[in-house]
């Protein structure tokens, strides 16, 4: 981590404070907390100009507040601290955040933060796939108050994201869907400290008749500079009971939306026939869940 | 700019010079002069520099050090006790699982946390609490095997 050109370190205690080193220092600031990415940013040439680093472990917003319509993550909890967290583990429509957090080693789980993973805006990152699936919100606060954007919304593109040059991310939001809702989600990696070649998350809500009423189908790692959605493999599966013939056809028309890149970890090809395999087993992994 | 700071480092606390980018490797091994840590990828792929910070492992090259001011830093020079080894380092000896020892010492702070969480492991238990940690000589073979010791002793 040779981020040479920092002058100060800022351990600020309420978000007043933040607001106003992000104002003082405007493009020259960093938000940090687990510090986990900076070196992936650095490396990256991402962070030639950064002098302060303002980090935000300060503001007690490691914690996870569950209310009956939605599911509050501040922005610095733990990786290790969703993964332990009973409705994680336990509801069937928050498993693509449980199988998202099988994979990061302990070392990641002790100190990446669900504000990082979302905020590098890295489309290789695991969390933020199923985050979509889950039709997931983040919830910013800046100089002209505080706001929520879905998540759909914030991502712009290869480490780039919608967030003003004063606004930081204070946690992510997720609401509680009504009725008979699962999720799961699925990373292919070439080793255990990797990122993705591709990660595949999906959100199936089913009626009380068993049809599938509303579909979420998110791709990550490699297929786009932001994840990608699936339209064709979500009609694909609405309106069916997502049975084999239903995750089969899903499989065949999710290849209609993607159009991978080739890098050093997977060729386009492989990451499309990929794509449809991993598909096709996150939906089975989901429907397990439910029954 | 340089900053004074104080770090518990191994229930002693060290005043050092560091600058605000330091990160806590850097400043183990350069400034504290504890060269146990040790710099493989410097870029959290590897593991050989995994320390605990208040019991937790972390990879040192990826922890800012101005972040950690306030926590309890452990590392490999902490593990013994009044002049004995841990019982982990003693089965690392035992079984034998060390060859060329660079990813050694990382692997051993990896296990304190992994037994200290559950001090009876399964092996895929085991596989899964150093997957953050990578050895290229031994397969990991031995290695798991030195944990299962540990864990006989824990």
């Amino acid at each position: 981590m040779a981020l040479t050109s920092v002058q100060s370190f800022y351990s600020p205690e309420d978000s007043k404070a933040v607001i106003e080193l992000l104002d003082k220092h405007e493009d020259s600031a960093l938000i940090v907390a687990g510090g986990t990415f900076l070196h992936g940013l650095v490396s990256r040439g991402l962070l030639s100009g950064i002098e302060a680093l303002i980090n935000i472990q300060k503001l007690g917003l490691n914690k996870i507040d569950i209310s009956s319509d939605a599911i509050n993550i501040g922005a610095t909890t733990l990786l290790g601290q969703l993964k332990n967290c009973p409705e994680v583990k336990e509801q069937a429509w928050l498993g693509a955040i449980k199988d998202a957090m099988e994979y990061p080693p302990t070392q990641i789980m002790n100190s990446g933060t669900v504000g990082g993973s979302i905020s590098s805006s890295c489309p290789f990152f695991d969390f933020p796939v199923s985050l979509l699936a889950l039709d997931g919100n983040v919830q910013a606060e800046g100089s002209s108050g505080s706001r929520d954007i879905p998540l759909e919304e914030f991502f712009a593109g290869l480490f780039e994201n919608s967030l003003g040059s004063n606004e930081f991310v204070t946690g992510v939001r997720i609401p509680v869907p009504a009725g008979s809702t699962t999720s799961a989600f699925i990373k292919m990696e070439t080793n255990a400290n990797d990122l993705a070649i591709i990660n595949v998350a999906v959100c199936l809500s089913m009626s009380g008749t068993g049809d599938c009423e509303q579909a979420r189908v998110f791709l990550g790692g490699g297929v786009g500079e932001s994840p990608v959605r699936s339209p064709s493999a979500e009609s694909a599966l609405v309106g069916t009971k997502v049975d084999e013939e239903a995750i089969e056809k899903a499989g065949e028309a999710v290849l209609n939306d993607l159009d991978p890149l080739s890098d050093h970890r997977a060729s386009a090809e492989y990451r499309k026939a990929m794509g449809k395999v991993l598909l096709k087993r996150a939906l089975a992994s989901a429907m397990q869940r439910l029954s | 700019m340089k900053q004074i700071i104080e770090l518990d480092i191994n229930d002693e606390v060290h005043e050092l010079a560091v600058e605000p980018y330091d990160s806590l490797l850097r400043t183990l091994r350069d400034k504290a002069g504890m060269q146990g840590t040790k710099k493989g990828c410097d870029s959290g792929g590897c593991g050989c520099c995994t320390v605990l910070v208040d019991g937790k492992a972390v990879y040192s090259c990826m922890t800012m050090v101005m972040s950690v001011e306030d926590k309890k830093i452990t590392t490999v020079e902490g593990l013994p006790s009044e002049g004995e080894l841990d019982p982990i380092q003693q089965a690392f000896i035992d079984a034998g699982a060390v060859q060329c020892g660079y990813c050694t010492c990382g692997i051993m702070m990896a296990t304190k946390q992994l037994l200290t969480d559950n001090p009876k492991p399964t092996e895929e238990e085991i596989r899964k609490g150093i997957s953050g940690n990578l050895c290229r000589c031994t397969g990991y073979q031995k290695i798991v095997e030195a944990i299962q010791l540990a864990a006989a002793s824990y």
